[in-house]
């Protein structure tokens, strides 16, 4: 008799529980689910973005994916000279000159495009995307994200170190800190617009050619080498702020008596920090990790602001494929991809880091 | 009495603030634009104190002003009644527009200039209102070819060597000193001064107006690695994140010898702020193989949204604003060709303006961009374009193999047949 009347409080208690999730499961799924399921659904069809008529969208199964993410690697035959058989050699770089990949990738039933060339045991290979633009966004993207994320970690633990030890103005020094993460981007990325103009009427120009560097006109936001690295130096100037904050309050979760320990026990600082610091932060490390490297595979705003149509994002690819190209559609199939891309790093993190163990 | 007096008052604001119409139009603030286009607002308020006009500041890159807009009309919104449209694309946004037949515009559309209404009239309705026109012009300072003994450039050969030999020169005690200055960014201007290039080679127009793709031939190739050439040469590297109003501010503080830009450019480096002021002179843009110069048809239009709340007073403002007297305004103040032909014979007008009348002839043949043959699918296919000259010009691909490539996009997106001139 007891035994079914204590089956029945748990039932009760866990109606309850249900009960009062309720109104949370259902403002998920109004703002989270239903859009998420809409931009999915678009994705199966050609829909047009404005297209000022009522005509329902034809649907197209997965054929925008298939023209996103579509490769294939093709060989490319080395030129042979018609009255000898031997290969040609280019007389100004000494190396051999192969067929132009154009000539040589599928055009039928559907084209493939160029992305990149490699040599593999000495035969010349191309690959080619159906659509190297999002190949290249994609890349660019998950460069951007590694290494700013890296140099944002490294930076913000340094700084949250120093602002976390003891000294005079310390709350000012906290406060000033945080200057560059409340700058909106857009904004931001305007500024640091001007001041990488390609004129000496720039800040970075007229600097470097103080210092002897450069002719005073380099161009940082349209020479290939330079766009990625000015990019990096952006975001981490606007987020290293956010990671030093993240972290800081990890630093200040750790209890002062356990450094007092280390030292009884003759524990030097490096040994310290290696010893309490690190695995004490390790969860607030992780978090932060998540954050930014989920928050950097979707940037837009620094991308769109500083490079317009030069170079995409995935995210600025998805506006230009929305707003430029009309695709929204083929748009909501590059947001899928994003979607899932973020969820695979969303998932290694989560494994690697431990974190739903705790 | 004073009691009255009150609620008389509040009564009479309150038929006010009912009466009162409010109109927003999007409008472009490159040069002079928003200034002169909130003055002729002022001007109808003063007439019409019933309605009152915003103006909405919106993107100066081509491309990124389109986008805000389409986010407006995919909303169906009716915030904004006028729209201020390139001449690009009344093809492409037709559908958003009402006809403004329907609201009197035939009283006052011929003394427009035909080809242009032509191009803003889609399946017989007036979808757009010209307002005004543009070509590029290749502005040179007198001042510089005098010292070193030139005369202003007629071909591609001659202003690179003009160029050259004057930077040369000034550099000596100007180290920010360049030859000439461009539109190099990744869109819809780039788009212009490419079509310049092309058509003065005997490249062709990318698709001509029967719907072939003749981006793909020798010519083409042949002039954009000449123009290829100049990045970092006679023009800054920089200049491919150039758009107008960067090209501006390095000829206008006195930094180029010479500029490719739209008339706006004019009167703003006349101005008293100008370093360049009286040392300068527009000339038509020089030419290639073909022997003749070529300028690229710009100009806006103004169209009244079909999702406004009051599209009679939103079409008789658009009216207004591109009337004759408007127009004018525009013209002395802020060198915008007009779209009326009787105002080029204007005397005050070509005062202001005086290569309005030397220039005719380039104003009247510009070449246009292939809107008309592409549309709805005009941007797609001016990005691809654009897009290719830029890697071209930056040199990650070679011209050829960018031609060819773009021939092929080309044709995956129109349909249309590629001839091949290689």
């Amino acid at each position: 008799m007891a035994r079914k009347d204590k089956l029945t409080l748990a039932q009760k208690e866990q109606r309850t529980a249900y009960k009062l999730l309720l109104p949370a499961l259902l403002i998920l799924a109004a703002v989270a689910f239903y859009p998420l399921f809409q931009v999915f659904y678009t994705s199966l069809t050609d829909k047009v973005f404005a297209s000022g008529t009522d005509e329902a969208p034809k649907f197209i199964g997965i054929e925008n994916y298939k023209s996103l993410l579509g490769l294939t690697i093709q060989e490319l035959p080395p030129i042979v000279d018609e009255t000898t058989g031997d290969p040609l050699i280019d007389e100004s770089t000494g190396m051999t000159m192969y067929e132009r990949a154009i000539r040589v990738l599928p055009r039928s039933p559907v084209r493939y495009r160029e992305w990149f060339q490699f040599s593999f045991f000495g035969r010349r290979y191309v690959v080619g995307a159906r659509d190297p633009e999002f190949m290249k966004a994609i890349w660019n993207t998950l460069v951007f994200t590694v290494i700013s994320v890296f140099l944002e970690t490294i930076l913000g633990l340094g700084v949250a170190l120093v602002v976390n030890s003891n000294f005079k103005g310390k709350g000012i020094m906290r406060a000033t800190m945080l200057v560059p993460w409340a700058v909106i981007t857009v904004v931001s990325a305007r500024i640091w617009e001007w001041m990488l103009q390609p004129t000496r009427a720039g800040l970075f120009n007229m600097v470097l050619s103080r210092l002897g560097l450069g002719d005073g006109g380099l161009s940082f936001l349209s020479m290939p080498t330079l766009q990625m690295p000015t990019l990096i130096a952006v975001d981490v100037w606007k987020t290293t702020p956010f990671m030093a904050l993240l972290i800081l309050a990890g630093l200040q979760l750790i209890p002062k008596e356990l450094y007092e320990a280390g030292r009884v026990d003759g524990a030097n600082r490096l040994r310290q920090f290696f010893a309490i610091t690190m695995p004490l932060l390790k969860p607030t490390l992780a978090v932060a990790l998540i954050f930014r490297t989920l928050d950097a595979l979707r940037v837009f705003d620094v991308f769109q602001v500083l490079m317009g149509n030069r170079m995409y994002s995935m995210a600025s690819y998805n506006y230009y494929q929305l707003i430029g190209n009309r695709n929204m559609g083929l748009a909501s199939a590059v947001g899928v991809i994003i979607f899932f891309i973020i969820g695979i790093f969303a998932v290694l993190y989560m494994r690697l880091m431990g974190v739903d163990k705790e | 009495m004073k009691k009255v007096l009150l609620t008389l008052m509040v009564a009479l604001f309150a038929l006010v603030a009912v009466s009162e119409t409010v109109i927003t139009v999007a409008a472009g603030a490159v040069g002079q634009e928003l200034e002169l286009t909130k003055k002729a607002a002022e001007r109808y308020m003063e007439i019409h104190p019933d309605v009152t006009v915003r103006v909405l500041d919106t993107p100066d890159m081509v491309q990124d002003r389109l986008g805000l807009y389409l986010q407006f009309l995919e909303a169906r919104s009716p915030e904004i009644d006028v729209y201020q449209v390139d001449v690009i694309w009344p093809g492409d946004l037709a559908q958003h527009f009402v006809d403004l037949y329907e609201y009197n515009a035939d009283k006052v559309v011929s003394m427009h200039f035909p080809a242009i209404v032509e191009n803003n009239t889609v399946d017989g309705k007036l979808v757009a209102i010209p307002w005004f026109t543009d070509a590029g012009l290749l502005y040179y300072r007198t001042d510089l070819l005098e010292k070193y003994g030139l005369n202003p450039p007629t071909t591609w050969d001659e202003l690179e060597e003009a160029a050259k030999i004057i930077q040369e020169g000034e550099r000596k005690t100007n180290p920010d000193f360049w030859g000439f200055v461009w539109q190099g960014n990744a869109y819809e201007g780039l788009t212009c001064d490419a079509l310049e290039w092309l058509a003065s080679n005997d490249a062709g127009t990318i698709i001509s107006p029967d719907k072939k793709i003749t981006i793909a031939n020798a010519n083409a190739v042949e002039i954009l690695e000449k123009v290829a050439g100049w990045v970092g040469t006679i023009s800054p590297s920089g200049v491919l994140t150039f758009a107008e109003e960067d090209a501006r501010a390095v000829w206008q503080t006195g930094n180029a010898a010479f500029m490719r830009n739209w008339p706006y450019a004019y009167s703003l480096s006349k101005g008293e702020d100008s370093a360049v002021a009286g040392k300068f002179n527009v000339s038509p843009l020089p030419a290639g193989k073909s022997g003749n110069g070529a300028a690229t048809l710009g100009g806006w239009q103004l169209s009244v949204s079909k999702y406004s709340k009051n599209p009679e007073i939103a079409a008789d403002f658009a009216l207004f604003m591109a009337g004759y007297e408007m127009q004018k305004m525009r013209a002395v103040e802020g060198s915008f060709n007009p779209t009326i032909e009787a105002l080029y014979a204007d005397y005050e007008v070509l005062e202001a303006n005086p290569f309005f009348g030397s220039l005719y002839y380039v104003f009247t043949n510009a070449v246009a961009r292939p809107s008309t043959a592409t549309a709805p699918r005009y941007n797609e296919v001016s990005t691809l374009f654009f897009k290719a000259v830029h890697s071209v010009l930056s040199g990650t691909a070679d011209a050829q193999n960018a031609l060819e490539e773009l021939a092929l996009d080309l044709e995956d997106l129109t349909g249309f047949e590629v001839v091949w001139g290689f």
